[in-house]
């Protein structure tokens, strides 16, 4: 039977009972528990772990919770038993306690059971354990992998071809130019990649060619080199073979041809400042072209001017220095007046190269002028001398002004006085060193005539307040000096004969040259008593030169005279106004008659076409003389309309007074239009005076 | 160059010496024209010289023209031409001509009578609507007599010894009066052409005399009613009596020879 076994079966672990189990489970809650214990007889082994497997622990504890029970209850039956106090027998006590003892195999066998149960739990735990690490194993080896490969696949992707960079054409213009057989058309309009393939492989062979032209072009140009070189040496060789047939040509320059000369002089020339430089061109070739009486000439240092040139930049940053220099010296308690004395004395520095311009004259006079740049105030200045020939110099009181230097030339064109600069940058950078006007340095630098600037190509415009310097122009000086040449001519030939003209009013007669004397009657009673030169403040007092002033016609600049004419009571003031650029403008007269009472042009209406007479129709005595005698000429006609006056207003007059003077003249009329004009008009071919 | 500033210099030399001899207002009263001595006529917009925002340029003219080669003493405007005379023919312009700013000569009148050297000058103009008559005082000592429709001279008044200075008209245009150098003033019938019907000699009138100044006669002028007379020039400013051929009145200007005068409503005003 079974139960010898139940020791024992704790020690066979390892059999199985599959039989068994069922029976047990389904076994009450008996407090007998019979173990039935069916070996089947097929299985060499007991297997708990298959028993296990079909036990339910729900059952198995609640078979330890009455094997538990049944043990307690045996043990308080065999209390109670010895309790009751009778005697149990010793076979009931131990059959209790074998039943007692049965109910620990039983739980023993639970307790193994419940072993077997953890470990096979455990075991299966266990197992999917490992499954799951496995898993978990493979599935970071793959997130691994797959990082892995996502780096690869960023890393591709970064790849930056060099071709990324060639800038290739585009893909007309590849598809026009690129031949078949690369651009492949039909395979690249479908792929892009090939079309990309195809552009590069057209871009090599574009470049591929040009490669090559370029080491043509490159042989070329070393070729071209090597000829240059050659070609310069040769010139170089031949440098020393000029100067020697120069030498050579020495003795023949002492003939005639002055070839040596010429060329020291255009090479000083080129050290000369650009608006002398255009003016020694300009004049030169003027003199050879069309004027042989006029010459021109390079003076002064030449190293200064090469030293010059050398140090013009330095000027400009000297001039900003010069400020630090001067504050430098300030606090080194230098006098400062020195400072301020060297900066006045550069501003007027000139350039130390002259160029020379002689004007020989119809006459024999010869006007020297001397042009000299100053450098800091960029304009050009002359200096004039003038030497007469020996019979035209007549020495005057009233004329001495007349051929000085500082006024032959002034007004040579209308309003061209010479006196300021006609830079007007130049007043700022003088008031900025406290010097004057330019008008006081005048006599240091020369006269910076608005002629003389164009001559050299510097054309100022004027009124224009923020002009720059203008770059001296050749077209400028070429289009001027012409005129310029002829005006300086004709204004010394004028001056000459004005001063030998008013010689001889200062000797009281007017002399009339001989192609004038048709213009006059042969004999006029007026007689020519005085002849005064006056300076403009007494000009500006004489009451009957008021209106000239005041139409603004007569300036501090102009020449003034005053002339007196009388015959017998009467006597006749006239105020002259000889202009500077006379006789381009004619001399004006302002006439006052003092005979019964004054007359002048604002009371008396015959004085003031007297006055007209003499300065409206002055071109007629020009036409008939030279206009350099026109003063004279003006003169002789307003003593004759002095005698018409006279004559006219005696016989008008005829019934207040005797006739103090007889009608000499031919008057036919002596009286016309409304305002009873007297006939101031002579008529030469028929020696009458008429009316105009 | 040069010959631009020789003629600038003649130019301000004459305007220096220029003399505004006579002028006269247009038709429509809006124009003044002006003569000088160099035969230049000037007009004048009035409207815009006499504007109270009158600038420099307003006061120029807004048209010249050379009127003569010589001097113009005399304008007249009558109400289609504008007629000026004076060394030279007598000229005259239409208006409407003026006003389009494009005048040209309309038609001239000459003495072609005279043939002396020395062509007369006109001095004064007068003219008459009604016969359409325009008299001329000149430098030959006559006035003329001018009818406008077949421009022919109908008639001269001779008479003076010296030049005419000036012309006026009384009753209506029968009477022609005109003042000369000579000293005299005659009255003419403009009918009759023998002779004047009155002669005045006011320098031979001891109230009005002035020999200092001269004898010659400057201006003329009749009052509204015809009665009164007042002519000036050497002797002084004097109103005549036209009745009596008496002077009445003498205005003293001493040292003044009047060359206009003129009578406004009931004053005489004169320069």
């Amino acid at each position: 039977m079974s139960s010898s076994t139940n020791p024992i079966v704790k020690k066979r672990r390892r059999t199985t009972r599959p039989g068994s189990e069922i029976s047990i489970t389904t076994s009450s809650k008996d407090v007998k528990k019979v173990k039935l214990m069916s070996h089947e007889p097929q299985e060499p082994a007991y297997s708990e772990e298959k028993e296990v497997d079909l036990r339910d622990p729900q059952k198995d504890q609640a078979m330890f919770a009455t094997a538990c029970g049944e043990v307690k209850t045996c043990m308080k039956n065999i209390y109670d038993m010895k309790m009751e106090g009778q005697q149990p027998g010793p076979s009931e006590v131990s059959e209790k306690r074998i039943q007692a003892s049965l109910n620990f195999v039983t739980l023993k066998k639970l307790n193994r059971v419940a072993h077997i149960r953890c470990k096979k739990a455990k075991d299966v735990t266990h197992e999917s354990k490992m499954k799951v690490d496995s898993f978990h194993l493979q599935l970071q080896n793959l997130l691994y992998e797959v990082m892995h490969l996502q780096k690869e696949i960023r890393k591709c992707l970064e790849f930056d071809s060099k071709d990324e960079d060639i800038d290739l054409v585009e893909v007309d213009d590849f598809y026009q130019d690129a031949p078949a057989e690369i651009s492949k058309p039909e395979i690249t309009q479908k792929d892009p990649h090939q079309l990309r393939l195809a552009r590069l492989d057209w871009e090599l062979e574009q470049r591929q060619r040009l490669a090559e032209k370029c080491k043509d072009a490159q042989n070329n140009k070393d070729i071209f080199l090597k000829e240059i070189r050659t070609k310069k040496e040769y010139l170089d060789s031949l440098q020393p073979k000029l100067t020697d047939v120069l030498q050579s040509t020495q003795p023949l320059q002492m003939l005639s041809m002055p070839y040596e000369e010429t060329r020291t002089q255009h090479k000083t020339a080129r050290h000369l400042p650009r608006p002398l430089y255009i003016l020694y061109v300009q004049a030169s070739a003027y003199h050879e072209a069309c004027d042989k009486r006029l010459s021109v000439n390079i003076e002064g240092d030449l190293e200064a001017a090469i030293v010059e040139e050398s140090t013009n930049h330095a000027i400009e940053i000297e001039s900003d220095s010069d400020d630090e220099t001067a504050e430098r010296s300030k606090r080194r308690r230098r006098k400062t007046g020195d400072v301020l004395k060297e900066k006045r004395k550069r501003t007027l520095k000139k350039h130390p190269l002259k160029v020379t311009l002689t004007v020989k004259c119809s006459d024999g006079s010869v006007l020297c002028l001397t042009f000299s740049y100053l450098i800091l105030l960029q304009i050009v200045t002359v200096s004039v001398k003038l030497t007469p020939a020996s019979d035209s110099v007549v020495s005057t009181v009233t004329g001495g002004d007349l051929l000085s230097a500082n006024s032959l030339l002034s007004c040579l064109f209308p309003e061209d006085y010479g006196n300021d600069t006609p830079n007007t940058a130049n007043n700022y950078q003088l008031s900025k060193l406290g010097m004057d006007s330019f008008r006081a340095y005048i006599s240091e630098v020369g006269h910076p005539y608005m002629w003389v600037q164009r001559l050299a190509g510097l054309e100022f415009l004027e009124g224009d307040e923020d002009q720059e310097v203008p770059r001296a122009k050749s077209s400028v000086s070429a289009s001027h000096i012409e005129a310029t040449t002829k005006a300086l001519r004709n204004r010394v030939t004028a001056r000459l004969a004005l001063q030998k003209q008013l010689a001889s009013l200062e000797r009281h007669t007017i002399p009339v040259p001989s192609e004038s004397q048709c213009l006059f009657p042969a004999k006029l009673d007026g007689k020519f008593t005085n002849w005064t030169s006056i300076p403009y403040e007494d000009y500006i007092i004489l009451p009957y030169t008021r209106e000239v002033q005041e139409a603004e016609m007569v300036n501090e600049m102009d020449m003034l005279f005053k002339a007196t004419f009388e015959r017998k009571s009467a006597k006749l003031n006239a105020a002259i106004v000889v202009p500077q650029d006379y006789p381009g403008s004619p001399s004006l007269f302002s006439v006052q008659i003092s005979w019964r009472g004054e007359h002048n042009a604002q009371n008396d209406e015959s004085i003031r076409l007297m006055e007209s007479e003499v300065n409206v129709h002055f071109k007629e005595i020009m036409a008939h003389g030279s206009p350099d005698y026109l003063l004279t000429n003006q003169l002789q006609r307003l003593l004759m309309c002095f005698d018409v006056y006279l004559e006219a207003k005696s016989s008008l007059a005829s019934l207040a007074a005797p006739v103090e003077f007889s009608k000499d003249k031919v008057m036919p009329r002596l009286a016309r239009g409304p305002h009873r004009a007297k006939p101031y008009k002579y008529n030469p071919h028929h020696g009458f005076f008429s009316h105009r | 160059m040069a010959v631009n500033f020789e003629e600038d210099i003649i130019k301000q030399r004459q305007e220096f010496h220029m003399t505004v001899f006579c002028q006269c207002f247009s038709p429509c009263g809006k124009y003044l024209v002006a003569a000088n001595n160099f035969g230049k006529i000037a007009v004048f917009s009035l409207v815009s010289a006499l504007s109270p925002d009158v600038i420099e340029d307003n006061r120029r003219p807004i048209l010249s023209f050379e009127g003569s080669k010589g001097a113009i003493y005399t304008l007249l405007s009558t109400s289609k031409f504008l007629i000026c005379g004076g060394e030279g023919e007598i000229r005259a312009w239409n208006w409407s001509d003026i006003y389009k700013k494009t005048p040209k000569v309309a038609w001239s009148l000459s003495n072609s009578s005279s043939v002396r050297f020395d062509e007369p000058e006109t001095n004064c103009l007068l003219y008459n609507e009604k016969d359409n008559t325009l008299f001329s005082g000149c430098g030959d000592n006559n006035v003329y007599m001018w009818d406008l429709e077949s421009g022919t001279c109908k008639g001269t008044l001779s008479g003076h010894t010296d030049y005419i200075h000036c012309l006026t008209s009384r009753n209506n245009g029968q009477e022609v009066i005109s003042g000369s150098e000579d000293g005299s003033v005659r009255i003419w019938d403009s009918r009759r052409t023998s002779e004047a019907m009155h002669v005045v000699e006011p320098y031979k009138h001891e109230e009005c005399c002035r020999p200092n100044q001269g004898k010659w006669i400057g201006c003329l002028a009749v009052d509204s009613s015809d009665d009164w007379l007042v002519c000036g020039g050497g002797p002084s400013l004097t109103s005549w009596h036209m009745r009596s051929l008496s002077p009445t009145i003498t205005f003293p200007t001493p040292d003044v020879c009047h060359n206009h005068v003129m009578f406004y409503e009931d004053m005489v005003s004169g320069h």
